[in-house]
């Protein structure tokens, strides 16, 4: 028994060591053939994240209405939306699936910020092609990864540029910040940070916030007692919502400024109980009711393919986060190749659709730089209070 | 069936001819697996190969010594970071990282021990819970750690840097024979654990740990002794599952990881070895394969489409999977209160009483 | 400081995450379970009252009615059909089923509503508020809370100590053998403690949902802060519950006052605390275990 036991043992020893020598690398399926172009993404359907899960499906409008107009030189485009509830361990799992199995050419959008760092090497490895992730993330872009556009404004540019319209526009000296604890809320504390040291002013409350805290009321009672005139928000939508609430319930009404991932104001108004109206956001693409072209385009294709969304910023956003694959792939010719469509990215310049003007170089694959300032009026609509704006001071520019 | 004539009959590592047999022929199909199997599927092996050895430790806990832990996540978290930042850190070889890492996940556990032989059911829970949380928040707090960002792990070096040996392992499949050879002595090693002087005294405590102490089980080592080397199997999983994933931050390790562990321990058949490596396969399985896609499944994607478009929402389509995985669970647990490991004994008896 | 404020707003959730924390208890009080269900099933009867509400508009208390209702039939419907099928179930493995449940719960009111956020509110003015002491504003909501709580504790005090029904709880809760030899149908009972408790758990998540947001997710952290607060005060006294309950408000609020970094976990802290030195929680008597 003992006798064979041990050559048991040695046996897999042996046969462990034979077989990692010679485990094969992945052989990755093309990702399109004559007839079709496959495109995937992960994005949270269910589970706590799972209202930003409309991005994804926002995507695949663009998708249904390439294909509706004839796809790309005769391929239609093949869409597949993969759920991995906001779990890097599934996001890469949903990206293995995509990749080794269904063969996809290229990602759009992709909402969690830990997934897309799980999965960003093994996409690069793979020449994968990842355009327009759904979430800022300064480590996707910088340094330059060949095979990853980002199209999102970086939340700490746009936090900078909110911060300067607080301070030149509106003349507030005091600011407070209630920033969700957490990369995203992180960064925008950091673009505040920034702008408020070139004006050499310090802050008035720096507040943490768990992404599922339901009480806020020492948080909010700490901003009121600091005497902040303006507290900039970077936190999700239920966060900001319990905020508001909590600050009309204890009698404190500062000039709440907040980021584009709350720039959805009917949403916003609504689940408020109207508290929103008055709260100034950045912005980066068309709002929901604009009268650009393509808007209008998209908002009639939404009623047609997919009337049961809601026409709101995270699903136009899905759109805005496909665009340049789309114009790239249509760039590319006829002879698609993945380092064709990579030419093709590389040379977009002041590309822009219902979003900001995205340009992308070899040595920059950061797309957009600029935000609008809005402030949500009466109903949830919307109020341009600036343009276009760049962020002065973005450390990656220099 | 499972009668044993004398001690060493009790405690062979194979109790028959037959058991070897099979056993021989189930190693060669796992370490043959990656010849015949996609790609992808090698990575939800290793996931799994690494919640098997995550729940084999538990349920030494909560199963053989009748403990509860809410907290698992914690150590597993402690086992992830303390091998990841070990080696990039210090620079200490992944083999003796992983170790440490494990040992310093044991020595947590022993920490949560001690209030553990006070406090029993659902006031250990919210302990174990609360140390948990707190392990997450602290890790998130500090900013060498990666903070709330995040941590990437370095390249998987099996070689001793500091004598210039290096093999790294790339892929996931040459991970996964690492895993699965880890797997194999964890396995064992709890097997031999539960068959020992301190396993007995484990099951004695789970009896009755007053019964115990009067028979002469010293409860405070071997309570405390049980969170260590569950600690220590949640550690070694953690730093395996650093490395399968390549990416995670604190949130990874949160508090739904933590009852997801003691759901596989309870579905899967407390107290058995072999049901903590059921439950973990059944449950992670379910967890990332069960009716995904729905409306690319044939004629019952079409199905589920048509009364979500009837009587529910389209947007919430892919939400029947965890109703589905729900109602597994329930049913497993209404059917069969031992577990995985209760069906396996039935489908065991069927076959060899058969065909009677 | 704003000490009057802090009191205030700490106490007002204090009393709802008691409130929700009575739900717990009540179901631990007859079976020994804990139900992590019980979110979810009052996430879900508000997600109820919220559809009755906005698709066939009824009036408030009318749809408050009918979400009574329900979630009591909900919370027997779940101990019928999940439960009491068990044969020789364990107590984690009735724990597991109460999971099972949950994700249920959760994946069918995804189904149905979808994940985006809705609106509930209570018909309470949020812009009215009252000032009685200078530095501590009471707002509506919070007026509600302290009202319902103490309602509630009221009627449950009378009717454990005096009606037939309550009696029998008691007795099913001290053994359950005994009881059914007396003459009590023991699984009735369970019903019964199912049912009502859905129904407080119901109420108290509309208190959240009003204060928040409605999703299927929003639930979670309450019933885990909920749960904290029950064995805080000793899993087995009702007016513990509610002292847990408040205690946890007070120290997260005044706590978290100084130190917002620490919210989320101190009052775990300060339970570990409390339970290393008082093993069964604040307010209940450590029974004596027979070998």
């Amino acid at each position: 028994m003992i006798f064979r036991k041990k050559v048991l043992i040695l046996l897999i020893a042996v046969l462990a060591v034979l077989l990692i020598a010679n485990a094969a690398p992945a052989a990755t399926l093309a990702g399109f053939d004559d007839n079709e172009i496959r495109i995937g993404q992960w994005g949270p359907q269910t589970g706590p994240a799972a209202p930003w899960g409309s991005v994804a499906r926002g995507s695949k409008l663009l998708f249904d209405v390439v294909n509706e107009e004839g796809g790309i030189y005769g391929r239609k485009i093949k869409y597949f939306i993969r759920d991995d509830m906001y779990n890097p361990a599934q996001t890469a799992a949903v990206v293995k699936e995509l990749v080794e199995r269904q063969g996809v050419f290229a990602f759009v959008g992709g909402v969690s910020a830990a997934g897309g760092l799980a999965v960003k090497d093994y996409l690069a490895q793979n020449k994968v092609i990842w355009v327009g992730p759904a979430t800022s993330v300064k480590e996707y872009v910088f340094p330059v990864q060949p095979y990853l556009f980002s199209v999102y404004p970086l939340y700490e540019d746009e936090a900078s540029v909110l911060t300067k319209y607080i301070v030149e526009t509106l003349k507030l000296k005091k600011i407070g910040i209630l920033y969700q604890n957490d990369s995203y809320g992180k960064n925008g504390f950091d673009g505040l940070k920034q702008r408020l040291d070139t004006y050499k002013m310090s802050l008035a409350a720096e507040i943490p916030v768990e992404p599922t805290e339901k009480d806020l009321a020492s948080q909010i009672l700490r901003l009121k007692s600091s005497g902040a005139e303006a507290v900039l928000m970077y936190v999700n939508p239920t966060t900001a919502v319990i905020a508001l609430k909590t600050a009309a319930n204890v009698g404190y009404k500062p000039q709440w400024v907040s980021s584009n991932t709350l720039s959805d104001y009917p949403l916003m108004h609504k689940i408020s109980g109207g508290l929103w109206e008055g709260v100034i956001t950045g912005n980066f693409g068309e709002i929901p009711d604009s009268k650009n072209p393509l808007m209008v385009k998209y908002k009639e294709a939404a009623k047609r393919l997919s009337p049961e969304e809601r026409w709101g910023t995270f699903y136009s956003a899905g759109i805005l986060f496909a665009d340049p694959i789309v114009e790239a792939l249509k760039k590319a010719g006829r002879n698609l190749s993945t380092e064709a469509v990579l030419k093709a990215l590389n040379a977009i310049k002041d590309y822009q659709t219902i979003g900001p003007k995205i340009s992308f170089t070899e040595k920059q694959h950061q797309g957009s730089d600029s935000v609008v300032i809005q402030k949500c009026g009466p109903n949830g609509s919307y109020i341009e209070l600036q343009g276009w704006t760049a962020n002065d001071l973005a450390t990656w520019k220099k | 069936m499972d009668m044993k004539r004398d001690y060493y009959e009790d405690i062979q590592l194979f109790q028959s001819g037959v058991v070897l047999a099979w056993t021989v022929a189930l190693l060669l199909v796992l370490f043959t697996i990656p010849l015949y199997t996609p790609n992808y599927y090698v990575y939800l092996l290793n996931i799994i190969m690494v919640h098997v050895i995550l729940a084999v430790g538990l349920n030494i806990l909560v199963g053989s010594t009748g403990q509860i832990s809410l907290g698992h996540a914690g150590f597993f978290a402690i086992g992830a970071y303390g091998t990841v930042l070990l080696m990039t850190l210090l620079q200490i070889p992944f083999v003796f990282a992983i170790l440490i890492a494990a040992f310093i996940a044991a020595f947590f556990g022993f920490i949560l021990g001690l209030p553990a032989l006070r406090l029993e059911g659902p006031y250990l829970a919210i302990v174990s819970m609360g140390f948990g949380l707190t392990i997450m928040h602290i890790i998130g707090g500090v900013d060498a750690f990666g903070g709330r960002m995040g941590i990437k792990a370095p390249p998987l070096d099996l070689g001793i840097k500091q004598l210039g040996i290096s093999w790294i392992l790339k892929t996931d499949f040459q991970k996964y024979y690492l895993i699965l050879i880890m797997t194999i002595i964890m396995v064992v090693g709890a097997r031999n654990i539960l068959k020992t002087r301190v396993g007995r005294s484990f099951v004695a405590i789970k009896d009755s740990d007053i019964a115990a102490e009067v028979i002469g089980v010293n409860l405070t080592i071997y309570k405390t002794l049980a969170f260590a080397v569950s600690a220590f199997y949640a550690g070694i999983a953690g730093g395996l599952f650093g490395f399968v994933l390549g990416f995670f931050d604190p949130f990874t390790f949160n508090m739904i990881l933590s009852i997801i562990f003691l759901v596989m321990v309870v579905v899967g058949g407390l107290g058995t070895i072999l049901g903590g490596i059921l439950g973990a396969t059944l449950i992670t399985y379910l967890q990332y394969d069960l009716l995904k896609n729905i409306a690319e499944i044939p004629y019952f994607g079409a199905l589920m489409v048509a009364v979500s478009k009837q009587w529910f929402t389209m947007v919430g389509l892919e939400n029947i999977s965890s109703m589905a995985i729900g109602l597994i669970m329930i049913g497993i647990i209404i059917f069969e209160p031992l577990g995985m490991f209760g069906v396996w004994i039935r489908m065991k008896k069927y076959w060899m009483t058969w065909p009677f | 400081m704003p000490v009057g404020q802090l009191l205030v707003e700490g106490l007002a959730i204090g009393a709802c995450y008691g409130l929700f924390a009575t739900a717990v208890v009540i179901i631990y009080k007859t079976s020994e379970v804990v139900n992590f269900a019980q979110g979810e099933m009052a996430m879900f009867s508000s997600f109820v009252a919220f559809h009755i509400l906005s698709v066939y508009r009824y009036p408030f208390w009318l749809a408050f009615l009918i979400t009574m209702v329900f979630s009591i039939l909900l919370g027997i419907l779940i101990e019928y059909l999940f439960l009491r099928p068990a044969k020789h179930p364990t107590i984690l493995g009735m724990i597991v089923i109460t999971l099972g449940a949950e994700m249920f719960l959760v994946g069918l009111a995804g189904w149905k509503w979808g994940a985006e956020q809705k609106y509930f509110s209570l018909p309470l003015d949020p812009s009215v508020t009252y000032e009685p002491v200078k530095g501590m504003i009471i707002n509506n909501w919070a007026i509600a809370v302290f009202a319902v709580t103490t309602c509630i504790m009221l009627f449950l005090y009378l009717f454990f100590k005096y009606s037939k029904l309550g009696v029998a709880m008691r007795a099913t809760q001290q053994n359950k053998h005994a009881a059914k030899i007396m003459g009590i149908r023991t699984e009735r009972v369970f019903s019964f403690a199912w049912g009502f408790s859905s129904l407080i758990g119901a109420i108290a998540g509309m208190f959240f949902a009003s204060r928040a947001t409605l999703d299927p997710a929003f639930m979670m952290e309450p019933f885990l802060r909920a749960f904290a607060a029950a064995v805080l005060g000793g899993l087995m006294s009702i007016p513990g519950v509610i002292i847990g309950g408040g205690l946890m408000g007070l120290i997260e609020n005044f706590f978290g006052y100084y130190f917002p970094h620490w919210k989320p976990i101190v009052a775990f802290i300060v339970i570990i605390l409390v339970l290393c030195l008082r093993p069964s929680g604040l307010f209940a008597k450590h029974f004596v275990k027979k070998v």
